[in-house]
């Protein structure tokens, strides 16, 4: 056998400079008076949802690594862990968090998990690292499977996934506007993931990105962050509560609640487990498609713009065409 | 990496970071004025009308009146948390009063009065 394929763990060997760049951003929001805002309680929940995110992967990492190693066991596939082969893993993976992601914000089951990471109405470094405690519940890590099937070595598809998470640290911030087109045009940047953290109508939903914003581009859930629509960070509905508990349990405990009150079908149980978020069964809670029209509703001049692409323009003959 | 060297690096990290923060003046609670609740709330929701607003004294807390019955904004933090009062119990405290939302991720909240606003308060919650 020739297992002793090891890769250092990327998410811990940045630590040191996680904390280096907070102060700086830190430090240079204080100087120039503009480019974020920091506060202290959402900071340090930020900080100790992300040390117990490690914390969580140090006690369930064996369990998954032990299903990796299982796959890796079965495939007759090996393509070795030559640099063009590693970077193609990390392309793949990223495809994979893409998909991940997305799930992640159109399954409840799956976002019960992913919804503490956009549980702050602050976008600064801090932000990057309130991560979840719970992503082994929502069974996710199968996605890696094809992966390992077809022959990249466990321990490459892991190091390629925490690169790509300290790719994401760096984009968590205000204090860059724009990177230059190009690039733009092809990474995931900060303008693009502070519009994924957008509670506005227009944003609900779009820029899944891990890496490569070409994803998004070629599944059809991009929208650029618009000058005219400033970014309102956080959740639809915001939750009032700095304890990293019930940040990183709330929306379980509102499954739970939700799926087993009296009188429901075995339907509506299940939709509330596994439909997008603001499923309900009496209508009372919007999900983002509702959300998004009631927002045409208040401004029709919206419609048609990026995020209201559903929303066709009413062009002054269209409405005859429609008859 | 080793588990001290990790354990040593995240828990000085946090502490440092949290202690220059609060040295730094970031701990203040956001301050509402009539106008601020006023735009808050149609932050939080946006489909509503709102008759009046009614802010507590301290500034941390305000009761929105609208068709679809009243809501409450607060401070949290540096920003705020807005939710209709709908699903709730209120209790008195001796510094004003407590409001219980039944929510796991907004168990509750310390709405501080004086007494003359007490009264206008319970009678604005509890309307004959
Ligand atoms: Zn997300
Ligand atoms: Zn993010």
């Amino acid at each position: 056998m020739t297992d002793q394929v090891t890769f250092p763990d990327a998410v811990q060997w940045a630590i040191p400079f996680f904390i280096a760049a907070i102060l700086a951003e830190f430090i240079w929001i204080a100087v120039k008076g503009k480019g974020g805002r920091y506060e202290t309680r959402d900071s340090v929940t930020s900080l100790i949802m992300g040390a117990g995110n490690i914390a969580s992967d140090l006690m369930v990492g064996f369990l998954i690594w032990a299903g990796f190693m299982w796959l890796w066991q079965i495939t007759p596939l090996n393509l070795g862990t030559s640099i063009p082969v590693i970077i193609l893993c990390f392309v793949l993976d990223d495809l994979r968090y893409y998909w991940v992601h997305r799930f992640g914000h159109r399954i409840r089951w799956v976002w019960a998990s992913h919804v503490n990471h956009h549980s702050s109405q602050h976008y600064n470094l801090t932000t990057a690292l309130r991560q979840t405690w719970t992503y082994s519940f929502t069974f996710m890590m199968v996605v890696r499977s094809p992966l390992i099937l077809l022959g990249f070595h466990p321990a490459m598809v892991l190091f390629c996934g925490g690169v790509n998470l300290v790719y994401q640290f760096w984009i968590h911030t205000e204090a860059i506007k724009k990177m230059p087109r190009w690039f733009e045009a092809v990474m995931n940047t900060p303008s693009h993931h502070r519009a994924h953290h957008g509670r506005n109508a227009r944003y609900l939903d779009c820029n899944y990105a891990g890496t490569f914003i070409i994803w998004d581009k070629l599944f059809g859930t991009f929208v650029p962050e618009q000058e005219d629509d400033k970014v309102d960070y956080g959740l639809v509905h915001n939750i009032g509560t700095f304890n990293p508990l019930r940040v990183a349990f709330h929306e379980w405990v509102g499954i739970w609640r939700d799926a087993t009150q009296p009188g429901l079908t075995v339907r509506q149980r299940l939709a509330y487990c596994f439909a997008p978020p603001g499923y309900s069964h009496d209508g009372s809670r919007d999900n983002s498609e509702q959300i998004k029209a009631k927002h045409i509703a208040r401004h029709p001049e919206d419609r048609g713009s990026p995020g209201f692409e559903q929303f066709e323009t009413d062009m002054p003959n269209s409405q005859a065409k429609r008859v | 990496m080793p588990l001290e060297l990790l354990l040593v690096l995240v828990v000085g990290g946090i502490a440092g970071i949290t202690l220059m923060m609060h040295l730094a003046g970031k701990s203040r609670v956001r301050t509402l004025t009539p106008e601020s609740a006023r735009s808050e709330w149609l932050r939080h929701v946006p489909d509503d009308d709102i008759i009046d607003v009614t802010v507590a004294h301290d500034g941390h807390s305000a009761l929105i009146r609208t068709p679809a019955g009243n809501g409450l904004v607060w401070s949290f933090g540096a920003d705020t948390v807005a939710r209709h009062l709908l699903d709730f119990d209120w209790m008195d405290h001796p510094d004003g009063l407590e409001v219980f939302f039944h929510e796991f991720g907004t168990p509750k909240v310390l709405v501080r009065l004086d007494e003359f606003e007490r009264q206008h308060w319970q009678h604005l919650l509890e309307p004959a």
